[in-house]
């Protein structure tokens, strides 16, 4: 009993922790680690959540989900008012960010029904070859996109009189969309749609022999997947105050990989786990080595992770509550 | 004479140079218990597959209550009616005993794909659990698919394939594996399927094959050689020539 109420004091203090962070970190620091790590952590950890959410219940590892989070992000950018160039404009943030986040499903929809027959690693090629292509199309078309130079000063709305600019405010907007989601994923995997995918990635053979079209099944669990990555590309591009093609580039799809991967692909809070290591290491690695090297540093923490863990940091979490339990039970 | 529950008709599967079936053709009718028998490699559970949709056939058709299923795909063949389990038993192994039976439930259900999480008093979930008790794994319903024995994931086989409530039911080797402490209950609970459901039954050992069923095909590479009663299929020379040898 004790024990029970004991880890319910546990998960409490975790699930209240970042909402108290700002307020425990010194005054001097608060802003800087709200701001530059947390917020940007938790922007990752959502697109690096819509991977994660394919990989664990789904079995399919898609390299789309950083064009799928730019396709929101771009849909913003070109339809809100106030950026620069003006592409089309016109859309308040209330009506531009649910247009970016149904963009980012049909994409999601797309790919999924692109890459529907594949798995394992041409699932993994295929998803790559799209997002390449979408990223080479933004980088040269200048009409919609504004070509290599992106699209500017998408600032964010004003939530309840608060500034999104305000790196309180969307440390908070970000987290509570990153809550939201994050509860969506664990109470969707757990409905008849939810099992059914964990069904397709232990056997899809038997699921289709159960009744079920496993094709729509996939496609649809892409399209879910879409709309989290959606939603952590509209934070992306407020977080940046616009976007570029850079940040749908090789470099940042394979980044949320990287995440996911270190995180572990063994449950979807690996995805945030795994974003704040990394952007802990991509905001220090000046300071610890030396800035040029990031990509050096990041490799050797993956490798050293992966070599110990190959289930991530949650892998190695669940390693530790074994270890102490079994000298729990021998003491 | 009623409309026969699966008719086969010149149905051939190749693959490549392969010919795994070649022109069979039967009538299974309604209720019937069907054992297929034959040496390995003789084209049985490629037949199973083809039946189900896993691949079609090559040529020929397949009618399953007068209806044309030979391009439908798997899943549509299930909702109008095959159950089926495997040779090699295909579970979702991170899944609870509950979970996979509440899926095999719910696959020939419309809202098949809900968002919305079950009740406890959802009666797919009150069918899963009747389910479980049906094939003896009641008490193994909160156990991980993966934690289970051999014996019990060939139950849960047989469960998930009765979960549609199917009008053909295909077992493809139920008894592969099981001890012979655990064949006597699966021949019982062959015999109390209720003659609604149609039996087509591969199986090796003949302890059951024969006692289950109606009617014996036997084949040998990929054709039909000899159709009969059980009683009178262990004295036919054709079936003693494949079993034993020629020169017996």
């Amino acid at each position: 009993m004790a024990e029970r109420a004991a880890r319910w004091l546990i998960v409490a203090a975790l699930l209240a922790l970042p909402w108290l962070l700002p307020m425990i970190l010194p005054p001097h620091q608060a802003q800087f680690w709200t701001a530059n790590v947390f917020g940007r952590a938790i922007v990752f950890g959502i697109i690096a959540l819509s991977l994660t959410f394919l990989a664990t219940y789904g079995g399919f590892i898609s390299l789309a989900q950083m064009m799928i989070a730019g396709t929101a992000g771009y849909t913003v950018a070109i339809f809100v008012d106030g950026a620069v160039p003006a592409i089309v404009g016109g859309l308040s943030y209330a009506a531009a960010v649910p247009l970016g986040l149904a963009a980012a499903t049909l994409m999601g929809l797309l790919v999924g029904a692109i890459a529907v027959r594949t798995r394992d690693i041409y699932l993994l090629m295929i998803t790559l070859a799209l997002a390449m292509g979408v990223f080479r199309f933004v980088e040269t078309n200048i009409a919609w996109f504004n070509g290599y130079e992106g699209i500017r000063n998408v600032v964010g709305p004003r939530l309840f009189g608060y500034d999104f600019r305000n790196a309180y405010v969307f440390y908070y907007a970000a987290l509570a969309v990153a809550g939201l989601l994050y509860g969506g994923v664990l109470y969707l995997v757990r409905t008849p749609f939810g099992l059914v995918l964990q069904g397709i990635r232990d056997n899809a053979r038997r699921v289709a022999a159960l009744g079920y079209s496993v094709a729509l099944h996939r496609i649809l669990a892409f399209g879910v997947a879409g709309f989290i990555a959606g939603a952590g590309g509209v934070l992306a591009t407020i977080y940046n105050i616009g976007i570029s093609p850079g940040s749908i580039g090789l470099g940042a799809t394979v980044n949320i990989l990287i995440m996911s991967v270190i995180g572990g692909l063994g449950h979807p809070i690996g995805a945030f786990i795994g974003a704040l290591i990394f952007v802990v290491f991509d905001t220090f690695a000046a300071d610890l080595y030396d800035r040029d090297r990031f990509n050096t540093l990041i490799g050797l923490v993956f490798l050293a992770i992966v070599l110990v863990s190959p289930d991530g940091m949650v892998g190695v979490g669940a390693r530790l509550r074994r270890l102490l339990g079994v000298r729990h039970a021998a003491a | 004479m009623s409309t026969p529950a699966l008719r086969l008709s010149s149905v051939s599967r190749r693959f490549g140079a392969l010919q795994a079936v070649r022109d069979v053709t039967f009538d299974v009718a309604p209720g019937e218990r069907r054992a297929v028998i034959g040496p390995n490699g003789a084209g049985k559970t490629t037949l199973f597959n083809t039946i189900c949709g896993d691949f079609p056939p090559s040529s020929g058709r397949i009618e399953l209550f007068g209806l044309d299923i030979t391009r439908a795909r798997p899943h549509q063949r299930t909702r109008l009616g095959i159950g089926r389990t495997y040779q090699t038993s295909l579970l979702f192994n991170g899944l609870t005993v509950e979970q996979n039976l509440f899926v095999a439930v719910r696959g020939v259900q419309p809202h098949r794909w809900s968002v919305l999480r079950s009740g406890r008093d959802d009666p797919a979930l009150a069918k899963a659990r009747a389910l479980a008790e049906r094939v003896q794994l009641a008490p193994l319903l909160s156990e991980r698919v993966l934690n289970l024995s051999h014996g019990q994931r060939r139950q849960l086989e047989i469960g998930m394939a009765l979960a549609g409530d199917p009008k053909v039911l295909m077992l493809d080797e139920p008894a592969a594996g099981l001890s012979a402490g655990e064949r006597p209950g699966l021949l019982a609970m062959l015999r109390t399927l209720p003659r609604s459901v149609t039996l087509i039954l591969i199986e090796h050992d003949m302890d059951i094959a024969l006692p289950a069923s109606d009617i014996v095909t036997v084949m040998k590479d990929g054709e039909v050689v000899v159709e009969a009663a059980p009683d009178r299929i262990e004295d036919d020379p054709t079936v003693q020539a494949i079993y034993l040898g020629t020169g017996h």
